[in-house]
């Protein structure tokens, strides 16, 4: 098979529990090999797809193929698909050997066959050693491994993450992102991964699918998502952005001229004249002083925030506007709070999204 | 060698505390046992064993050397087998009943269990004899349908016996394997399931297991009342189903046979103790 022929893909999944629409039509398609990252806010969805897709949840309608199969109607244990939980459900009652062997073992799989892909599955995670370790005996981060241990064991067709590393502290949680992506490549995983850090998503995966109220807002490379967000809620889930409203006054082939309380602005976006919008920008886009043709606002500056390598510049343009710029030390000055200052960013990088009410 | 010799007396009395502590919170539970419990067992055992003549095993020879007290002890381990097994039987589904039901339902449920734990033995096995005499309940019920015509006899059968036990020891049975099946995470089956296990699969090889420490409480709680029953099977089957405990009253207000009774007692406790024993065993080596 291919590298980029469709390997699992979602067709219009739908679920409701009760009154509330869980998923809205969810379409999906990933390829071979690649990992894909489910990024959205609590109750949106998530887990709820990764349940459809292994089984766990039927869906209300929709299709769920996988490998070339069609397996919406195939009960779980038949799918071969990988699932991490959250909190690992590792069986107590069995050694970290006897987990990882769980899944060959109910599959029939011979005694020495099992002993090989076990010390394989543990070695790649590098828990060899503790093969005879109760799993009451481990500490979070090995837990963890054993669960990817024990879902790699069987090579599924396609493994499930569902915030598999969000209970561990934040350093092995760093780690772990890129152990364990360096890891899905060498064994040539397709994976979803489920989280709401957007710095685990754009970390870990060849693509981010942003979700928003059961439906998937964007997908998109992680780079493309952060330059080129497909609505406002994507600007705002994934890094930061300054933000001001305004109404278009005039629209001209993927351009507008946008009046707002701190100035005249341009913006790329489709729009008719008259049109409420909201005019967006990265803050690393902003530069002290004028430039050209850029757009550009004054105002006071707020707050500073020292962080390495950038400086964030909070400022207040006035009229409830603020402008947030990220100016590293090569631009010379770096602005005390209560200065009085010009920022200037380039219509290329300025983005004009539709009002709407934030999800 | 540094090293050991820096932590050592900074660590050392605290430990001791702890064992301190450990010691105070256990000796008053330790006292009342050894006093209520251990003391009479030594004697239990010293008057099973000595008579005026001085040592002897007279009174063992007889209970396991005559057939009709191997036929009583026998009796005994029917009763609490048979029990058991079917309270277990019952149980097990129930208790998974009984987790997933939730609300106003479940608090039924639960109060219907409890509430019988207030009356008390006796009451519930007159019950039964009410239930299931000549002209009880159930025969009446039976005649009045016209599914037969003369009174079945149900009172003193060993079938009254088992349904009274069973229904009497029961929610020893249900209480602790409930409380783990409550507390039986679902991802586990899940997580069984997506890793290739059917459901009877993930039944035997997760589900089981992980509640067996409920099933060995339930097991070691109703066998050892039921073996040692002594109200059921007088009031449910009498004379004609001799078990060491009705064998032991009648030695000590009937026949006035101190020693032998004693012995009786020993070996019910033994068999109570092993069978115990078993379950605890089964509980720690799963696999
Ligand atoms: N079994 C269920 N019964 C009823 N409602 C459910 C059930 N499972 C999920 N929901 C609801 O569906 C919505 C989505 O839940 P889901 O668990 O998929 O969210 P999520 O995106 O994974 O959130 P989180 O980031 O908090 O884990 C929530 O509003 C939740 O309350
Ligand atoms: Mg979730």
């Amino acid at each position: 098979m291919s590298e980029s022929s469709p390997h699992l893909v979602v067709r219009g999944v739908s679920k409701r529990y009760g009154p509330t629409t869980v998923l809205d039509h969810i379409d999906l398609t990933i390829r071979r090999g690649e990992l894909v990252t489910l990024l959205g806010p609590s109750g949106c969805g998530k887990t709820t797809l990764l349940r459809a897709i292994a089984g766990l949840a039927q869906p209300d309608a929709g299709k769920v193929e996988l490998a070339g199969r069609d397996i919406t109607n195939v009960p779980p244990h038949k799918r071969n698909v990988g699932v991490v939980f959250q909190s690992y459900a590792l069986f107590p009652h069995l050694t970290v050997a006897g987990n990882v062997a769980f899944g060959l073992k109910v599959r029939g799989t011979a005694k020495r066959e099992i002993d090989t892909a076990v010390e394989r599955a543990l070695s790649l995670v590098k828990l060899g050693h503790l093969a005879s370790r109760r799993i009451s005996a481990l500490s979070g981060g090995q837990q963890q491994r054993v669960a990817l241990a024990r879902a790699i064991a069987v090579e599924p067709d396609v493994l499930l993450f569902d915030e598999a590393l969000s209970a561990l502290d934040r350093k092995l949680r760093e780690e772990m992102q890129v152990e364990l992506r360096r890891l899905l490549q060498d064994v040539n995983a397709t994976a979803i991964f489920v989280t709401h850090d957007q710095d685990e998503a754009l970390t870990m995966s060849d693509r981010v699918a942003v979700m928003n109220k059961g439906r998937i807002e964007q997908l998109a490379e992680p780079r493309e998502l952060y330059l080129r967000p497909a609505s406002l809620f994507a600007l705002n889930f994934v890094g930061l952005s300054t933000r001001i409203h305004g109404t278009v006054l005039a629209a001209s082939d993927g351009k507008v001229d946008v009046e707002t309380k701190v100035g005249r602005l341009s913006a790329l976006g489709n729009f008719q004249a008259g049109s409420p919008v909201i005019v967006a920008a990265r803050p690393e886009q902003l530069r002290l002083g004028e430039q050209g043709e850029a757009n550009s606002a004054a105002g006071r500056v707020r707050s500073v925030v020292f962080q390495g390598s950038r400086t964030l510049v909070e400022v207040d343009a006035g009229a409830g506007e603020s402008l947030l710029a990220e100016l590293s030390g090569r631009d010379g000055a770096i602005p005390r709070v209560h200065d009085e200052i010009r920022l200037s960013w380039p219509v290329t990088e300025t983005f004009a999204f539709p009002m709407e009410a934030l999800g | 060698m540094t090293e050991a010799a820096l932590p050592a007396p900074v660590t050392a009395p605290a430990v001791d505390r702890e064992r301190l502590t450990a010691i105070g919170f256990v000796l008053p539970s330790f006292v009342i046992i050894a006093g209520v419990f251990a003391l009479p067992l030594v004697l239990l055992l010293g008057v099973s064993v000595v008579d005026a003549n001085g040592l002897t095993f007279a009174h063992y020879k007889r209970l396991l050397g005559t057939p009709y007290y191997l036929g009583v002890i026998w009796n005994s381990l029917r009763l609490g087998l048979l029990t058991t097994l079917i309270a277990f039987l019952i149980s097990y589904p129930a208790a998974f009943a009984l987790a997933r039901a939730r609300g106003a339902l479940r608090a039924i449920l639960l109060a219907t269990l409890f509430l019988p734990l207030a009356a008390s033995v006796i009451v519930k096995a007159f019950a039964w004899t009410i239930l299931l005499r000549s002209d009880g309940i159930v025969n009446e019920t039976l005649i009045a349908l016209g599914v037969i015509e003369d009174p079945i006899r149900m009172i003193f059968t060993e079938t009254a016996l088992i349904v009274g036990a069973v229904n009497i020891f029961l929610p020893f049975m249900i209480l602790p394997i409930y409380a783990i099946v409550a507390q039986l995470d679902p991802r586990y089956a899940e997580a069984a399931s997506t890793l290739g296990a059917s459901p009877v699969v993930t039944f035997f090889h997760v589900i089981l297991p992980l509640t067996l420490p409920g099933i060995i409480a339930g097991v070691a709680l109703v066998f050892s009342l039921s073996v040692s029953a002594y109200v059921v099977p007088t009031l449910l089957i009498g004379e004609k189903y001799p078990t060491l405990a009705t064998t032991i009253a009648k030695a000590y207000l009937l026949a006035r046979e101190p020693g032998f009774g004693a012995a009786a007692g020993v070996v019910l406790l033994g068999i109570a103790i092993a069978v115990v024993a078993l379950s605890a065993r089964l509980s720690r080596e799963p696999k």
